[in-house]
């Protein structure tokens, strides 16, 4: 179903060229039909053609070739060198390898010399308590019978006897 | 450039690490010098005839409380053959005749951490093995080990040797 049209809706599509052909007509008719119709269209036709002339005006002084132009030739431009400042190279990386080597230089060293320097050394004779007496390690009785006894000393020492008994042997 | 920049450097570790190992071969020649400073001791053999008679002992072996506790007590009598004096040098044969033809062979084999001496005995007749092979101790300086048991004369040897570095080889 066709929506009804207020007249203010008609009106605003008549003066905007939105309107068919037929209720165009008809729009006109009704406003050249009255003397508010006609200063209602005068006073629109008026405010119409303000605004094409602002518009025309507007884009008239905008040079849309020498703008796009003028961006064209930026774009195409060739980029010019940024000046960089004044710097030296610094060679950090082999400096680096350089000062590494020679902290591992030094943790080597220092770790030879607090190794020895830790290294316990054999206890001297004047470190330890130093044992008295004698003992027996090892024996071999050969073809004889032995036995190994343990004497004490004058100071309380323990002193190995090894005791072999065996046929007098006579001088070769 | 770089190297002459990082010369002082390179020296300082060159020197520390000469240093460290300066101190190693220090400190180990230490320990060498130890061995060989005890590479020659002076000892004493003590060939003792002993016998069940009753008679005389000499002043010497007196003084030796060991000589009158078992299994000694049961002589009355002692008398000293012989007390050769000899350097032990380690791995050298220090020889000592005994009276009934035997040798006493002594052999430093290396100066123990506590200072005990490490000695290799064996008692033979030359190229035999006859009597006593093979015998190691670890004796204190000046106290001595004891090998007994041997018939001479109708007694019966006993040898003492004493390893001390006080004693003065002949």
């Amino acid at each position: 179903m066709e929506s009804v049209k207020t007249e203010d809706e008609k009106l605003q599509m008549f003066f905007d060229g939105e309107l068919a052909p037929e209720e165009e007509a008809a729009v006109r008719r009704s406003l050249e039909g009255s003397p508010e119709g006609m200063v209602q269209l005068r006073e629109w036709k008026q405010l119409r053609e303000a605004m094409k002339n602002a518009s025309k005006d507007w884009a008239g002084e905008i040079d849309s070739d020498a703008l796009f132009a003028r961006i064209e030739s930026e774009i195409s431009a060739p980029v010019a060198p940024i000046e960089q400042p004044a710097l030296r190279v610094v060679p950090g990386s082999r400096e680096r390898r350089v000062w590494g080597g020679v902290a591992t230089g030094f943790a080597a060293a220092a770790a030879i010399f607090l190794a020895v320097m830790a290294w316990p050394a054999e206890p001297t004779i004047d470190s330890v308590s130093v044992a008295r007496g004698s003992e027996v390690l090892e024996v071999d009785f050969g073809p004889n019978t032995g036995t190994i006894f343990e004497v004490e000393g004058g100071a309380g020492e323990s002193l190995a006897v090894v005791w072999i008994d065996d046929e007098e042997v006579g001088l070769p | 450039m770089s190297l002459i920049r990082h010369l002082p450097a390179f020296a300082i570790l060159l020197i520390c690490s000469a240093a460290s190992v300066a101190l190693a071969q220090s400190s180990s020649l230490v320990r060498s010098d130890r061995a060989a400073s005890t590479s020659s001791v002076p000892a004493e053999v003590l060939v003792v005839l002993a016998k069940e008679e009753p008679g005389e002992i000499d002043a010497q072996l007196k003084k030796m409380t060991a000589l009158r506790r078992p299994p000694f007590n049961a002589f009355r009598s002692m008398k000293i053959l012989s007390q050769p004096k000899l350097t032990l040098t380690p791995g050298k044969d220090a020889l000592v005749s005994l009276p009934n033809g035997r040798r006493v062979k002594l052999t430093l084999l290396r100066v123990m951490p506590d200072g005990r001496y490490k000695v290799k005995a064996a008692i033979n007749r030359p190229d035999k093995s006859d009597y006593l092979p093979l015998l190691q101790v670890v004796a204190s300086a000046g106290d001595p080990f004891f090998v007994a048991g041997q018939t001479y004369q109708g007694g019966t040897l006993i040898v003492g040797v004493i390893v001390d570095p006080k004693k003065t080889a002949q």
